[in-house]
C-alpha cells in the first residue's frame, strides 16, 4: 500500500543511522563492552518491554515512559534505562548465586520526552551484592578506563554522595513537607527555593548552613575536610568516610586524577542511596556517565543486596564525533561472465576478503571510478566471456 | 575555546535591559549590546563570554541543552517549561503575580474570610499562555478546569466567552482593570532568575559560582 506522508515520517525523538555513524557507534560499543569483559563483568539482555510495575511502580509519578498495553490490560513500557530491569532478573531469576555477580549490558532505551533523543544506546555496568567502598571504586575506575580507551579527551567526573541530605533530614527530624519541599528543590537544583526554604523554616543554624553549602563543596579531598563541621552526624560521617576511602582506591586505580569531589550532584528522589557520580563532557549539555550505589533497589524485588553500577550514553558521545570511518571493501570484482566472476568473489572471501561484486558488466574505467568512490583500494577483472543463456548480464 | 569561556542567553523585551545593566555591574563589557539591532550574538572576548538574544520562553530551552551556560529568565517561564536547569540566584527584578482573574460582573462568592470561593469554577474553562501552571494549580485545589492555551491577549477571552477566566501574569494590574477583569485568587510570585545548565554548573563551576554570588550580592535587598 502507498505510504501516506504520515508514513514517509519518524516519530519525534526517534532517527536513523547511515552505515557511517552505526559503524562508529559499534565500535565505541564494543570497544565499551570489551573493557567491562576484561574487567570480569558479563553481558546480560533484559527484554525492551517490562511491565510498568517493574519500572516505575507509583502510580502519581509523572514519567516519561513508552506506554502500551498487553492483551489482559496490563501496562507495558518500552525500557527507559537496564538498572532496574537487571534488578528484576536477578531477584527472580538469579537468586542464591555467589556474590558479587558483575554484569555488562549494551542496548537502546527509550525516553519519551527526552531532550535529546528519545531512543538511546546505553552501555553500562552493575556490580551486585558488595557493599564496600572498593566495589564503588572499581565501577567508577572502570567508567573512567571505558572512556579512555575510547579516546575520549577532556571528560570530568564528578563523585558525589546522596546520603548527605538523607542523613540531616533524618538527624534533624524535618517534618514530611517540609522535607518533600527540599528533596523537591534539591532534585530540580532551584537553590533559590532551597534557600527560601530554609530560610523560613525552623531547622537549627548548622542543618541551614549544610544545605546552602552543598552545591558549593566540588574540589579535591579539601571538600571532605570543609565538611568535618557536620562529621558529628552519622550518616554524615559515614558519607565522608566513604568518599574519602573511595578516592583513595581512585589513586590506586590510578584514575584519581580524572575525578573530582562534588556535593553539588544531587538527585533527589531517586534509588542512589550512597556515592553516585556523572561524567561531563565539555560542550554537552547533559552529563555522558551517571552512576551510583543504590542498595535498597534490590530489596524492592525482595532480595535484600547492596548494588552500585553506572551507564554511559552512546548516543551523546556519538555527537561529539565528526569524522566517522567505515570500513570499506577491499576489493571489487567485475567481469563478462557472470559464472566466473560469483566464483572469484567466493574464492576471495573464503581468503577472508571483503569482497563487493558487480551486478552487471562494467567497463575498466567505470569500475575504476566506483571503486575510488566508495573507497575500494583494489579491483579485479574476472576474465570469461559473456554466456549465451539468460544468466548473461543485461544491459 | 577555554574551558572557563560562558555563554550567556538574555531575553529580549523588558528584561533585557535590567540583564545588561547586572552584567555591566559585574564588570562585562555589555554597553554595545542593544535590543534594536538584529544582531542576536554578541562575543565579549575580553570577559571570555559571548551573549545570546533570545525570545524570553526559549531560554531555558537554550540553557537545557547546554548552548548557553547561563540565561536569565522569568521564574514564571521556569515554571510553565519545567525544564531540566540548575536555578541558581533570584535576581530580584521583573516581578510579576500569577493571578486568576474574572469579569468583574461575573465574581465567584465569597468564603468567611473574604477569599473566593473557587469551587463554583469547576468544569470552567481558564485561557492562559500558561497551561502547565494553570494546571498544577487547579489540580492541586482538586478542581477540574479546562485550560485553553492562547499566545497573548488573554484577557480579550473572557470578554467574548471563549472562557470564564484567565490565568496570567500582572505586574501593575494595568491590564486587568482596563479590561474590567478582577484578580480572585493569587498563585504565585514571579522574578527573574539567573540559571545554569547542570553540567556547565559542574564543570565550569568556579566561574559560574563567583559569577552568582556576585550577583547575589548586587541584588540584596537594602
Amino acid at each position: 500500500m502507498e505510504r501516506s506522508a504520515q508514513g514517509l515520517k519518524l516519530p519525534e525523538g526517534m532517527r536513523d543511522l547511515f552505515p557511517k555513524q552505526l559503524a562508529c557507534l559499534e565500535k565505541l560499543e564494543q570497544q565499551a563492552l570489551q573493557v567491562c569483559k576484561n574487567w570480569s563483568y558479563q553481558k546480560v539482555l533484559t527484554p525492551g518491554l517490562e511491565y510498568k510495575a517493574c519500572i516505575e511502580p507509583d502510580p502519581n509519578k509523572e514519567d516519561n515512559l513508552y506506554k502500551f498495553f498487553d492483551k489482559n490490560g496490563h501496562v507495558l513500557v518500552l525500557r527507559p534505562e537496564f538498572t532496574t530491569p537487571i534488578a528484576r532478573m536477578v531477584a527472580t531469576r538469579l537468586k542464591g548465586q555467589e556474590l558479587p555477580l558483575r554484569f555488562c549490558y549494551s542496548g537502546d532505551v527509550y525516553r519519551n520526552n527526552s531532550a535529546h533523543y528519545a531512543e538511546f544506546r546505553q552501555v553500562g555496568v552493575e556490580s551486585i551484592g558488595a557493599g564496600s567502598e572498593l566495589a564503588d571504586a572499581e565501577v567508577i575506575a572502570l567508567a573512567v578506563e571505558i572512556l579512555r580507551s575510547l579516546e575520549i579527551r577532556n571528560f570530568q567526573l564528578s563523585l558525589g554522595h546522596n546520603a548527605i541530605f538523607s542523613g540531616l533530614a533524618e538527624e534533624m527530624a524535618f517534618d514530611l513537607k517540609l522535607r518533600k519541599e527540599l528533596e523537591d528543590g534539591i532534585a530540580r537544583k532551584d537553590m533559590v527555593k532551597l534557600e527560601s526554604l530554609v530560610s523560613q523554616s525552623t531547622i537549627p543554624a548548622e542543618a541551614k548552613e549544610l544545605l546552602l553549602a552543598m552545591p558549593t563543596l566540588t574540589g579535591r579531598e579539601e571538600v571532605l575536610d570543609k565538611l568535618q563541621n557536620w562529621d558529628h552526624i552519622i550518616a554524615i560521617r559515614r558519607a565522608i568516610e566513604s568518599l574519602r576511602t573511595i578516592y583513595l582506591y581512585l589513586k590506586d586505580f590510578g584514575v584519581q586524577d580524572y575525578v573530582n569531589l562534588d556535593l553539588g550532584i544531587l538527585r533527589g528522589f531517586s534509588y542512589y542511596t550512597g556515592a553516585i557520580f556523572e561524567g561531563y563532557l565539555p560542550g554537552i549539555g547533559i552529563p555522558v556517565i551517571e552512576g551510583g550505589r543504590y542498595d535498597t533497589l534490590y530489596a524492592d524485588f525482595g532480595l535484600n543486596l547492596p548494588a552500585t553500577g553506572f551507564a554511559i550514553n552512546l548516543g551523546l558521545l556519538l555527537e561529539q564525533i565528526n569524522d566517522f570511518e567505515v570500513e570499506n571493501s577491499d576489493i571489487l570484482v567485475y567481469g563478462q561472465s557472470p559464472g566466473a566472476v560469483i566464483k572469484r568473489c567466493r574464492e576471495l572471501r573464503k581468503a577472508g576478503r571483503k569482497v563487493e561484486m558487480a551486478l552487471g558488466f562494467m567497463t575498466d574505467s567505470d569500475a575504476k571510478r566506483i571503486a575510488s568512490s566508495r573507497g575500494i583500494a583494489n579491483i579485479e577483472k574476472v576474465e570469461g566471456n559473456r554466456e549465451p543463456s539468460n544468466r548473461d548480464f543485461r544491459f | 575555546m577555554a574551558k572557563n569561556f560562558l555563554t550567556i542567553a538574555l531575553p529580549k523585551g523588558k528584561l533585557l535591559i535590567d540583564s545588561l545593566d547586572l552584567l555591566n555591574k559585574l564588570g562585562m563589557d555589555c554597553l554595545d549590546i542593544e535590543e534594536d539591532s538584529r544582531r542576536l550574538v554578541f562575543d565579549l572576548p575580553k570577559d571570555e563570554a559571548r551573549i545570546l538574544i533570545c525570545r524570553p520562553t526559549d531560554i531555558p530551552t537554550y540553557v537545557e541543552y547546554g548552548a548557553a551556560d547561563l540565561g536569565f529568565v522569568g521564574k514564571d517561564t521556569l515554571v510553565e517549561q519545567n525544564r531540566d536547569v540548575a536555578e541558581l540566584v533570584d535576581l530580584k527584578f521583573g516581578y510579576c503575580r500569577f493571578v486568576v482573574a474574572m469579569p468583574e460582573e461575573n465574581l465567584p462568592p465569597k468564603l468567611a474570610d473574604g477569599s473566593y470561593d473557587l469551587s463554583v469554577l469547576n468544569h470552567k474553562r481558564a485561557a492562559t499562555k500558561f497551561p502547565r501552571v494553570a494546571r498544577l494549580f487547579f489540580n492541586d485545589l482538586g478542581m477540574q478546569v479546562t485550560t485553553i492555551k492562547l499566545h497573548g491577549n488573554v484577557e480579550l477571552a473572557p470578554a467574548v466567552g471563549l472562557a470564564e477566566m484567565i490565568v496570567d501574569i500582572v505586574s501593575t494590574g494595568k491590564t486587568l482593570r482596563e479590561n474590567r477583569l478582577l484578580e480572585v485568587a493569587p498563585i504565585f510570585d514571579s522574578t527573574t532568575r539567573l540559571i545554569a545548565n547542570r553540567v556547565a554548573y559542574r564543570v565550569k563551576y568556579d566561574r559560574i559560582q563567583f559569577m552568582s554570588e556576585k550577583l547575589r550580592e548586587l541584588v540584596k535587598e537594602d
